[in-house]
């Protein structure tokens, strides 16, 4: 049988990281994405015992992230290997919702601030047209940033997470890459 | 320019695309007895209203969702959104 060698969507068979001053930039091959949305006139599920969260929140618990993506709809995010097969997990938890597989769709780029929360916050205002109060730690938000459609999870004060498009993975670090090499050089 | 999204408070209108006056969301029947002239109206028909404008944006870098928008078309101002989906069940 023929021997693949599976890729990151950046293109590598490991993932890219990189650090810039307080910054640094991992992208998270090891996320499962799954889309749920309700049926007309069901009820909301309690998947892996998550609350779904309201508008322009996330819920965590352990491994598994719930994000709210529209009315009736969220995007679950889960610690595991690409090749799991998650969209099934979620459909057992879930029954009679509507769930589709997204994880090859998306490149997430995970950014860690070694000094708190103040540098997260000068790259979301370079990045993001968004009152601050949106991107608190424990929310979330789709929004367009540099003309790519991008979810943004404040995971902490300490911790970003952003999702862009997996065909765009390139345009998207260079994004991010360029705004936090910004950052350092003109501290 | 700053639309006040029901859901998601104050959001740029470069998120959103524009589709046209919310009368759209009044599709006539099309059925066996529809009215040729009802949906002639419907499909090429537009007031152009100088002032108060009930419209449909969509919040594509956003949640996705239709809103009814009005604006006024002279000054620019946002007077208010809601869900279009709310609009069509007669909630709003």
């Amino acid at each position: 049988m023929t021997d693949l060698t599976p890729l990151c969507a950046l293109g590598a068979p490991e993932p890219r990281r990189t650090a810039r001053g307080a910054l640094s930039l991992t992208e998270n091959p090891d996320l499962a994405l799954a889309s749920l949305a309700l049926r007309a006139g069901g009820a909301q599920p309690a998947p892996f015992g998550l609350t779904l969260p309201g508008p322009g929140a996330f819920n965590a618990s352990g491994e598994v992230l719930a994000l709210w993506t529209g009315p009736g709809q969220w995007m679950l995010a889960a610690e595991r290997s690409p090749d799991a097969d998650f969209a099934a997990e979620l459909r057992a938890q879930a029954p009679g919702c509507s769930i589709t597989e997204q994880t090859g769709g998306w490149c997430c780029v995970e950014i860690a601030s070694a000094t708190g929360a103040a540098p997260l916050d000068r790259l979301l205002e370079k990045l993001v047209n968004l009152p601050p109060a949106a991107l608190c730690p424990g929310r979330a938000a789709r929004t367009g940033l540099h003309h790519l459609s991008v979810f943004v999870i404040r995971r902490s004060t300490d911790r970003l997470a952003v999702l862009g498009m997996s065909s765009a993975a390139g345009s998207l670090w260079h994004a991010l890459d360029a705004a936090a090499l910004r950052l350092e050089s003109f501290a | 320019m700053l639309i006040p999204h029901p859901l998601l408070g104050l959001r740029d209108a470069q998120e959103f695309t524009y589709l046209g006056d919310a009368s759209l969301l009044n599709r006539p029947d099309t059925g066996t007895d529809a009215d040729p002239e009802a949906f002639f109206a419907y499909t090429h028909l537009r007031d152009n209203p100088a002032g108060v404008h009930r419209e449909l944006w969509f919040h594509e870098q956003g949640d996705r969702s239709w809103l009814v928008v009005t604006r006024n078309t002279l000054t620019h101002e946002i007077l208010g959104a809601e869900l279009a989906s709310d609009v069509k069940r007669g909630l709003a």
